[in-house]
């Protein structure tokens, strides 16, 4: 009888058949010669005022594509005011920024250049300094045939490069293509993550970035004015602590966790997030195999990144 | 001319309907384009928008789900709408209405995605307190399948099973009643510490899902709500009502472009149909005018250009001139139509006759006037086809309507150049002379040198006339019985250059051909009365024929005269010459009225000669018959003639008549007229014509 009510409530809950979770496609379109000028722009700190800061100084492409600190350093060693999230897989994140006021990469690029405690950088600048470059010039005029570089240009450049780091063939990945099996112990951690919700909000391709959700929805969360959440663009203040769901891609790669970084260790993260967003006390065992998950899901080093 | 307006018409209304068609083809394509490009963005619109709501669908229908093709679907609508919203038809002023609509759905889309965003958030959490709640439901009723299987367990099994139940039934059926008024905790009431455990969490969950509940069904039901697809239809269904208006303006128009077409198409048919007709009657008329160009349009024989053509081209050339004599007449008793047919008659017997032997061409060359041209043939044998031809045609009987006709023809040969003229000569010659039918034109023939002496006779008179030298000479007439002169007659000479006079047989029957021959009647007449003004005891008379009494400007010349001259008017005489046909003897008689109204009397010139005719005294008042010379001169020599003088005495004594007997050159003739009682006599015995007349009136006889 119980058995029975269980089915009913089974098939009531109606469990997806499709797995809610997506490969890195393995084909990723960009073009080679933008990329590399993108990539050689991107690690170049005389985007920022003082020559100090480059984009890679807060986005570590070799190891996660984020920052270890819990906020970055830019201009003039200021402050970041939130945690540096990864530049991997950037492209399918449906929004930009934690509070997603980019809604392109574009739009992103455009953010930290300009940014006084980043790289304090205005258009004007950027051009006149890329168009003394003579190496600079030779390659836009390759890849891009102008012989003055637009700051639009320079922007798209990094973006291209930006497009360029896709971290396909996780092990995870190869497991939803059927080409591997997981240990037990990984499908069990997988298997948690469905069953207690964590998959409600981190799904398809990139397994988060692709919807808003509240820091703290079961318990509330602690709140800081300073943080740039989503009720900075909003202005409602039920969009206090909310954020566009980070990507669990490369996860283990990318401590410290959270907007505010608050959580040094995955084990940390999950604790954190299955109190105040699931409303579920995991035993460790439960968190040991939900992190043996989460490891499955560092994927490759952008191809980009082998060859200089 | 008319033509050319009308192609120019055509062309001109072509390259109007040209650029018209063009110009058409171009806004029609782009209006056409125009608005299947905002249609197919609306279009697109409304899918996404569909699909959106049966992602949102699904993703409250899964307990997971992958939600990037939500993300996705929302950045496409975004970017379709703003893709509409820049539509090149919404520039178009008639348009602005739907930018106006197309604002509010602005608004209305970007509330949606805001409820979209708003409903994610809320689905999480519901969606995973539900599934912790399932979860927790299921664990418990592991441990009831164990060995715990007590009555407390049990009874919070049912209970939360219960309000799990509800709490699914309500995110199913998005219905408030569900979660309303109802207390969905379970009690503390337990014991056991697991229990106790179950119930804390179980209640957690449970409130935060009766707490979220009512936003959550807010949220989803905004989504699915929406009014986005109604503003859709209306958008598009505002559009095609401006857009019919459009579509309505474009078919008025073309249906004025293709009704152009039409006509200028018509038009082109129309003006081909005519230039094919005017064409085909143009060459008719051409054929035609070539035809008669050639040939003579009664008988179909060549024409007389021809014949100067081919004469220019010929070698040895031998024409055959034919001429039918008085042909005037069958005309004028029969009518053309007669004489037309007997020409066809002719033009064909002549083709037969001459035939093909010779390879002659057979030509009519005037009205009754055929032409037979051979080359290179003998002279005999020409003359002998003449012959034969002369013979066939005057032999034939040509059978006209009920009439059967005859007809004389007269045929000159020539081969002497120039072939025509030389011709005409010959046949000239044989009018004159009745006995012959056919002549062959010979050089010795000398009818050139009377023409010649004609165009120099015409010079003559005319430069007489101008310098004053016609002239008359007077001729006394003498009262035998009296010996006295009481009459002259008034004779016209013609003054040479020299001083020499030229008597009227030298040239007055050439002035008659011409213009000329009144002006030397008017000359004689003024002359003469000029003279009758001087001698005022004698009667002048001068010639008029009967020929010039039918001339009605001579005989106003004449009557003028006398009028102009009243005086002597009585003393001027008319010498009447007899003609060969007098045919209206009517005008005589109204001119002799008028004549003997002045006091003239009238003399009948020339009796008993040529035509001379007792019938028409019987209507016309002589005074006086001029006896004929060919008479006069015999009479001493003949009998016979003096009998006739004597009858003709007799005659004009009985009539009252009295007599003048002309050329009497001896005195034995002027005693012999005495003796018999003629009262007048003339002639060089007497006096040969004088310029002036004699002093005295005194003649010995």
């Amino acid at each position: 009888m119980f058995n029975f009510i269980l089915f009913v409530l089974l098939v009531v809950i109606n469990v997806n058949a499709k797995e809610p979770i997506l490969p890195i496609p393995l084909e990723n379109n960009f073009n080679e010669e933008k990329a590399r000028l993108g990539m050689a722009l991107f690690s170049d700190p005389i985007l920022s005022k003082d020559n100090s800061t480059a984009c890679i100084s807060c986005h570590n492409i070799y190891e996660g594509g984020a920052d270890r600190r819990i906020v970055s350093l830019g201009y003039a060693n200021k402050k970041g005011n939130i945690q540096s999230p990864t530049v991997l897989n950037a492209k399918y994140n449906f929004k930009q920024f934690w509070n997603g006021r980019a809604n392109n990469l574009i739009e992103q690029a455009d953010g930290p250049i300009n940014n006084p405690a980043e790289h304090n950088m205005d258009a004007k600048t950027v051009e006149d300094r890329i168009n003394k470059s003579q190496i600079y010039k030779e390659n836009f005029k390759k890849a891009y045939g102008v012989t003055y570089i637009p700051y639009k240009l320079v922007l798209a450049a990094i973006v291209e490069f930006e497009n360029a780091l896709t971290t396909p063939n996780a092990k995870f990945d190869k497991f939803l293509r059927n080409e591997i099996e997981l240990s037990p112990d990984e499908k069990e951690g997988y298997k948690l993550f469905k069953q207690y919700g964590c998959v409600t909000c981190h799904n398809g391709v990139n397994i988060g970035g692709n919807s808003f959700q509240k820091m703290g929805t079961f318990l509330e969360y602690k709140s800081d004015i300073r943080y740039p959440d989503r009720s900075k663009i909003t202005n409602n203040d039920e969009h206090i602590n909310v954020f566009k769901v980070p990507t669990l891609r490369n996860i283990n790669l990318t401590p410290p966790y959270f907007h505010d970084g608050s959580a040094k260790t995955l084990k940390e993260a999950i604790t954190k997030m299955s109190r105040h967003n699931l409303g579920v006390k995991f035993s460790d065992k439960q968190a040991d195999k939900i992190i043996l998950f989460l490891k499955t899901l560092d994927g490759e080093k952008p191809k980009i990144l082998d060859s200089k | 001319m008319k033509i050319n307006r009308w192609v120019s018409l055509v062309l001109g209304i072509g390259l109007i309907s040209s650029v018209v068609l063009v110009y058409f083809y171009v806004s029609q394509r782009d209006f056409t384009k125009n608005h299947r490009e905002f249609l197919i963005s609306i279009n697109n619109l409304e899918n996404i928008n569909a699909d959106l709501t049966t992602l949102i669908l699904e993703n409250s229908l899964y307990a997971y789900n992958n939600q990037d093709p939500v993300s996705s679907s929302v950045q496409e609508l975004l970017k379709e709408y703003k893709d509409l919203k820049n539509t090149k038809i919404l520039k178009d002023k008639n348009y602005e209405v739907i930018k106006v609509r197309l604002f509010i759905l602005d608004r209305q889309l970007e509330e949606n995605v805001q409820n979209i965003q708003n409903y994610q958030m809320l689905n999480a959490g519901v969606k995973n307190s539900l599934l912790f709640l399932t979860r927790h439901v299921e664990n418990l009723g592991l441990m009831l399948e164990g060995d715990k299987s007590s009555l407390a367990y049990s009874k919070v099994f049912v209970e939360s099973v219960k309000i799990l139940k509800h709490f699914n039934n309500a995110k199913q059926m998005l219905d408030m009643d569900y979660v309303d008024n109802y207390k969905y905790l379970l009690e503390a009431s337990a014991k056991e510490i697991e229990i106790q455990e179950f119930v804390k969490n179980f209640n957690t969950h449970s409130e935060f899902l009766t707490k979220k509940y009512p936003s959550f069904l807010i949220a989803t039901k905004e989504i699915l709500q929406n009014n986005i697809h109604k503003d859709i239809e209306q958008i598009r269904e505002n559009f095609s009502k401006i857009a019919i208006n459009d579509f309505k303006a474009l078919d008025i128009f073309a249906f004025i472009l293709f009704s152009v077409f039409i006509l200028s198409l018509i038009t082109i048919v129309v003006l081909f149909i005519k230039y094919l007709r005017e064409n085909k009657q143009l060459t008719k008329t051409k054929e035609s005018l070539e035809h008669s160009l050639t040939y003579d349009h009664l008988t179909d024989l060549y024409n007389r250009r021809t014949l100067e053509l081919e004469l220019e081209n010929i070698e040895a050339p031998h024409l055959l001139l034919i001429n039918i004599d008085r042909f005037k007449y069958i005309n004028d008793i029969y009518g053309n139509d007669v004489g037309n047919q007997v020409l066809k008659d002719i033009a064909n017997l002549i083709t037969i006759h001459v035939g093909d032997e010779y390879r002659a061409k057979v030509y009519r060359l005037g009205g009754d006037e055929y032409g037979v041209l051979f080359s290179k043939i003998l002279e005999d044998k020409a003359l002998q086809i003449a012959d034969i031809l002369e013979r066939e045609i005057t032999n034939h009987h040509f059978h006209v309507e009920d009439l059967t006709l005859q007809v004389l023809v007269s045929i000159a040969s020539n081969n002497i150049y120039p072939i025509i003229e030389n011709a005409d000569m010959a046949l000239k010659l044989i009018k004159k002379d009745y006995t012959k039918r056919v002549l062959a034109y010979k050089e010795n023939l000398n009818i050139k040198k009377s023409v010649q002496e004609n165009m120099d006779t015409i010079e003559l008179i005319k430069s007489a006339i101008e310098d004053d030298r016609i002239v008359p000479f007077f001729q006394p007439i003498v009262n035998l019985q009296t010996s006295k002169i009481e009459k002259y007659e008034a004779l016209v000479r013609l003054k040479l250059e020299d001083g020499t006079f030229l008597p009227p047989f030298r040239f007055l029957d050439t002035s008659k051909k011409t213009r000329y021959y009144r002006d030397i009647t008017r000359i004689m007449i003024e002359k003469t009365l000029e003279t009758l003004k001087d001698y005022p005891s004698y009667r002048f008379s001068i010639n008029i024929s009967m020929t010039d009494i039918l001339d009605d400007e001579i005989v106003t010349i004449l009557l003028t005269s006398l009028e102009n001259n009243k005086s002597v008017a009585s003393r001027f005489d008319i010498e009447l010459l007899e003609s060969e046909n007098l045919q209206d003897i009517s005008k005589v008689q109204d001119f002799i009225k008028k004549l003997t109204a002045f006091g003239s009397k009238i003399l009948i010139d020339d009796f008993g000669s040529g035509y001379s005719n007792f019938s028409y005294f019987s209507d016309i008042d002589v005074d006086i018959i001029k006896i004929d010379g060919s008479i006069t001169k015999e009479i001493t020599s003949s009998e016979r003639k003096l009998h006739m003088l004597k009858s003709i005495y007799e005659f004009t004594k009985g009539m009252n008549m009295t007599n003048v007997a002309e050329f009497v050159e001896t005195r034995e003739m002027a005693v012999l007229l005495k003796e018999i009682g003629v009262k007048y006599a003339q002639g060089y015995y007497f006096s040969q014509p004088l310029e002036k007349p004699l002093e005295s009136d005194d003649i010995t006889i």
